[in-house]
């Protein structure tokens, strides 16, 4: 996987707010109420973007990367498929699935902010890896996907699809898109049952994602990050979600002691 | 300069055509989109809606479309590609 950018602490991106996409970000009420609509997530992710693979390894101490293979891994992406990375950001799930499928398979990288998919592209560039070259980078909206029905092997998501303003309605496009029998694998926060899990998950937010976001002058952006972790759904109401929109079988399972979890759902 | 454009246009266009004819379809309609080669945008014929291109990234955002009776946007173009009638 190719490198992430190296940032100055001082590098902010443009100003307008909303996003929704993958990735952490914290701040309660007056970050949430900036936040709920689509454009200003939008706005938001296109805003973190420079900093946003560096906070990543800095927040979960590097532990992302194990958690997007084991993403890639559920979603049974073989050599030669057709796969989809939905809400790609900076692109860590495309090039995980860009390797597993090799040069026969094609790989689509599907997000909405402009800034995140242009840092894929100059990724994949400078990695040099020809094997990369089976990535397609696609500007869109989650809840109206330019795909056929039926056309890909598996679909993933990390980090996206808390940040969609409805769920629902991206669930029933990712199941839309996908081929009879093939998975989806959907890694996100985990809206823990748990009030010891939950406690620690905001006290972590509060006291360790917000101070090292604010050196990059990202607080506010990051702080939202509670807010979208209060307001989505438990595993087993993901699962629910699932099935009701049509898959077959969906089942979410907790990782790194319940903060993290990945649903997986079969068409 | 102009050499030096399609240099750089030639793999965006090929990626591009590619897609067009393989898998990308209007967001709003799912229908099949025509790539219009002079303004390097995907048509939706049936609706009238054209998406742009941008640094070789096609924008399916469907607020983003534009309609076909906009002074900017081609109506026809004999130079566009076809798409597939089928993508399944």
């Amino acid at each position: 996987m190719a490198s992430s950018f190296s940032l100055s602490p001082t590098s902010p991106a443009a100003a307008s707010l909303s996003a929704s996409h993958r990735g952490p970000a914290t701040q309660h009420s007056s970050a949430s109420v900036g936040f709920r609509g689509s454009p200003e997530r939008q706005a938001l992710f296109s805003r973190i973007a420079p900093a946003y693979d560096n906070l990543n390894d800095l927040l979960s101490l590097g532990l992302h990367r194990v958690w997007k293979r084991m993403a890639v891994s559920w979603s049974g992406a073989k050599k030669a498929e057709r796969v989809l990375d939905l809400c790609c950001g900076s692109g860590d799930l495309a090039f995980l699935l860009s390797e597993r499928v090799g040069p026969q398979g094609e790989v689509t990288g599907f997000d909405f902010s402009k800034q995140q998919l242009l840092i894929a592209s100059a990724r994949r560039d400078l990695s040099g890896k020809t094997c990369y070259k089976n990535i397609m980078w696609v500007e869109g909206d989650a809840l109206n996907l330019p795909f056929p029905a039926y056309y890909f092997d598996a679909v993933t998501v990390g980090y996206g699809l808390r940040n969609l303003v409805d769920k629902r309605k991206a669930m029933e496009e990712i199941f839309r898109v996908l081929k009879p029998g093939s998975r989806a694998s959907i890694l996100d926060f985990n809206k823990s049952s748990n009030a010891f899990t939950t406690s620690f998950q905001e006290y972590m937010i509060d006291n360790v994602v917000v101070p090292v976001a604010s050196t990059y002058g990202l607080a506010k952006e990051y702080a939202y990050m509670k807010t979208s972790i209060q307001e989505f759904l438990t595993g087993k109401e993901l699962e629910k979600v699932a099935k009701e929109v049509g898959f077959s079988n969906a089942k979410h399972y907790e990782i790194s002691g319940g903060l993290m979890g990945n649903l997986v759902a079969t068409r | 300069m102009v050499k030096g454009s399609k240099a750089l246009l030639c793999p965006a266009a090929d990626a591009i055509k590619r897609a067009l004819s393989d898998f990308l379809v209007c967001p709003l309609s799912k229908q099949p989109l025509r790539f219009c080669e002079r303004t390097q945008s995907l048509v939706n014929d049936a609706l009238g809606v054209s998406y742009p291109i941008v640094d070789g990234i096609p924008c399916l955002v469907p607020k983003d479309g534009k309609l076909l009776d906009d002074p900017g946007v081609p109506q026809s173009d004999p130079n566009s590609t076809d798409p597939s009638s089928n993508h399944r």
